[in-house]
């Protein structure tokens, strides 16, 4: 029984937070935001040099054949910085699609560009619907032909590559520029997201071999990444709220001598490491192919979602007015955990999948008995 | 990282299964005679006291081993020992702090519960702020006469003796006038009355001392070194309280599960309401979290790290979790959570099913004294607060009339 990590997996994670700390730190996080891309395609290119986005990718292809505690390891980090760039939907997302997915010969012509920091994926998912379901899909793709409407795709504008999920799980691939697509930014409240709608109109797209199999992993992957950089936002809330109510006098003394801002810095930390025994859980399940691992995936992403609201919400709490204001840095990250907060399933959409896997292990469980 | 059970652990996790499925009670114990029957058939299969040292009657578990007792036996629902504060408290205070005469006359009998322990701490003007009690030991001619009151006393009606933290001198600051003894319950001058709770059962008492006679070598540890020895008592029963937890919990939630199907809210069963999945979603999701940091806390046992102050992160989580679940229950049985007695099909223990009483009732009302027993959650979060994240401490009457 060991739930701490090796020297390898701490040495990583300091060299993201060192990376991250230097390259993308607040003050640089706002001079990207104000660009149309919205990062800094230098440091995504060193980021690769360091083989940040290689981490899940295995060796043959040019990755670091790493497992998914490495990669929530390395999201916690991007959290905690509000990193802005397509990490999340390059690597998380698109390479996990296409090494599952994929031929081997579009494994070869992919996988190494993502993991070097030259080439940048996104996968339409969504449409109508945010919720990360299969069934729910209309997009047709069919004789090599897309149709269809995705909504909430991440870094689409700059993607190099966009990867599509059909009717049933079906999947293509359409390289930047493809005659028949649109990709229409949309704004949202968060700055450092680049999200967009993305029509299709008999595009001609590359089919992808793998289905729905391979789309489930990616999504319980998402989940899982999601709440590592939920984890990571709430995790540098909670850090500097608990420094400011050291230092902040109010009355004639440190506002966290207050019982009233005191107990909302202790219930951060009881929610921080509540969230983090989700998530690590959740990211050693699915790499050791535990029995329980999708269930795994839905408390964690259940669990944290609210967790990280509401540390991230308190922490504009208990710096008062100037946690309000956009000189603050703390609206990175409450807009970051609000972000993922209700991308690839929220509390509730996770919820119920708990309630309906529990009962099937359940039941499961009662039918061995009998046999036994 | 790695979170499975070593073949080794999994084996004996079998065979302590197999024990507890033929030996566990089939109907809940009910006279104090039952209950001894059941700690003594527990001391005999070695599940008492397991972390003890060998020197004293353990076994010097590892805390895999009593983590895997301890889940094994909130598995099947099986009742506790009846000396939980002895063993747990008593006994390790004893063993770290006791002279080798206490020691002799008193661990064995522990173990066995041939002597029930209880622990008298809180008074009633000294809750929270315990060090402010005013029961006091006044030494006269070998031995220190006690008066004074306690309360919430757990299991005083059947405690043969009781660990006492008493003034012993007055003038000094409070923390530093607090006095560890070993006091017979049984000794003139001691008076037990019960306490009837809200849940209708009466498992605490208060406790009248007036002119105790406690001999002089029932004094653990040196005079004015009680306060420190109730904060560092070290206890060797460790590892499977969180897992324990939670595997109760996921057998309470089972059996919610299987009720929801059978009861009807707002024109069908409540287990096809969207709504009431997601709460009893929520509720299995927050209950594998407590599970996920019980193994977290295991793996830092089993490297032989011990929590901190931290351990208060695990009993606000907990506490705040069992309260805010009956809460939940209660929403999804309605009417039918209230309900003392329940046809066996809703029940939260059917007919036949082996262990503990209880009802969903009970559960509800029992939850509110998780938040408060053993430090309420304010008492944990200014803890949190000062000790682990080093916030400042608060300005506090006390302080100021001492300075």
């Amino acid at each position: 029984m060991d739930f701490d990590f090796s020297q390898d997996q701490v040495a990583l994670r300091d060299l993201a937070r060192e990376f991250l700390g230097r390259e993308a730190a607040i003050p640089k996080l706002r001079a990207v935001v104000e660009t149309p891309e919205g990062y800094d395609r230098d440091v995504w290119r060193r980021m690769g040099e360091l083989g940040l986005q290689g981490i899940p990718i295995a060796e043959q292809y040019g990755g670091m054949g790493m497992g998914m505690v490495e990669l929530a390891l390395v999201m916690e980090e991007i959290g905690r910085h509000a990193y802005a760039g397509p990490f999340f939907s390059t690597v998380v997302l698109a390479a996990s699609l296409i090494e599952a997915a994929g031929s081997e010969e579009q494994k070869r012509r992919w996988l190494p560009k993502i993991a070097s920091g030259d080439l940048t994926a996104t996968v339409a998912f969504a449409e109508r619907d945010p919720a990360p379901d299969v069934d729910l899909l209309r997009t047709t793709i069919a004789g090599g032909r897309v149709n269809g409407e995705k909504r909430f795709v991440p870094h689409a504008a700059t993607a190099d590559l966009i990867l599509v999920v059909g009717e049933g799980g079906t999947l293509a691939a359409l390289e930047k520029g493809v005659s028949g697509v649109s990709v229409e930014p949309v704004e949202t409240m968060d700055p450092a997201q680049r999200d967009a709608t993305v029509r299709f109109d008999g595009a001609a797209g590359e089919v992808l071999p793998g289905g729905r199999a391979a789309v489930e992993r990616m999504l319980r992957r998402a989940a899982v990444a999601a709440s590592a950089e939920m984890l990571g936002a709430a995790r540098r809330s909670m850090q500097m709220s608990v420094d400011y109510s050291k230092t902040r006098e109010q009355f004639g003394q440190p506002i966290g001598s207050f019982q009233a801002v005191k107990h909302m810095c202790a219930e951060m930390l009881d929610e921080v490491e509540h969230s983090y025994a989700a998530t690590y859980y959740a990211a050693w399940a699915l790499d050791a192919g535990a029995p329980d691992a999708d269930l795994a995936a839905s408390v964690a992403k259940s669990f944290v979602s609210e967790s990280a609201r509401k540390v991230c919400g308190d922490a504009i709490q208990v710096h008062g007015g100037i946690g309000f204001t956009w000189e603050f840095d703390l609206h990175f990250f409450f807009k970051r955990a609000k972000h993922h907060e209700v991308r690839w399933g929220d509390a509730d959409y996770h919820r119920e999948r708990v309630y309906q896997l529990w009962t099937a292990q359940q039941e499961a469980e009662k039918k061995e008995l009998v046999h036994a | 990282m790695d979170l499975r059970y070593t073949p080794e652990d999994e084996k004996f996790r079998a065979e302590v299964r197999a024990w507890f499925e033929a030996n566990v009670p089939r109907k809940p114990l009910q006279t104090l005679e039952e209950r001894r029957a059941w700690h003594r058939k527990l001391y005999e299969a070695g599940f008492v006291g397991m972390g003890w040292p060998k020197e004293y009657g353990g076994r010097d578990a590892r805390p895999m081993e009593q983590a895997i007792v301890a889940e094994e036996m909130a598995r099947v629902g099986a009742p506790g020992t009846i000396n939980g504060l002895g063993i747990s408290i008593c006994g390790p205070t004893l063993i770290a702090h006791g002279t080798e005469w206490q020691k002799q006359r008193y661990l064995k009998n522990i173990l066995t519960a041939d002597e029930i322990w209880c622990q008298l701490y809180s008074e009633p003007n000294a809750g929270s702020d315990l060090a402010s009690l005013k029961t006091s030991a006044v030494k006269e001619n070998g031995h220190f006469v006690v008066n004074g009151q306690k309360v919430w006393t757990s299991g005083g009606m059947i405690a043969d003796l009781g660990i006492l933290l008493a003034r012993t001198d007055p003038t000094v600051p409070k923390h530093q006038g607090i006095s560890y003894f070993v006091m017979d319950m049984h000794a003139p001058g001691v008076d037990v009355r019960p306490i009837k709770q809200i849940t209708g059962s009466q498992e605490f008492c208060e406790v009248f001392m007036t002119n105790v006679k406690i001999p002089a070598e029932n004094l653990i540890g040196e005079l004015g070194q009680g306060w420190r020895l109730a904060q560092t008592t070290l206890g060797f029963e460790r590892g499977g309280n969180t897992l324990s937890r939670a595997t109760r919990a996921r057998g309470n939630l089972n059996r919610l599960i299987e009720v929801a199907q059978r009861v009807d809210r707002n024109g069908r069963p409540a287990a096809e309401d969207p709504a009431i999945r997601r709460k009893i979603g929520r509720m299995l999701a927050e209950t594998e979290v407590l599970r996920y940091t019980g193994l977290r806390i295991l793996s830092k046992l089993e490297k032989g790290q011990r929590p901190g102050p931290e351990s208060s992160v695990d009993k606000l989580y907990y506490s705040e979790m069992d309260k805010r679940h009956q809460e939940l229950m209660q929403e999804i049985l309605g009417p039918y959570g209230q309900l003392e007695d329940l046809p066996p099909e809703l029940a939260l223990r059917g007919e036949n099913q082996e262990g503990l009483d209880g009802s969903w009732a009970y559960n509800f009302l029992w939850a509110r004294a998780g938040t408060i027993y053993a430090g309420s959650s304010q008492i944990q979060k200014n803890i949190i607060g000062e000790r682990v994240l080093g916030l400042p401490r608060e300005v506090r009457a006390d302080r100021l009339s001492r300075e």
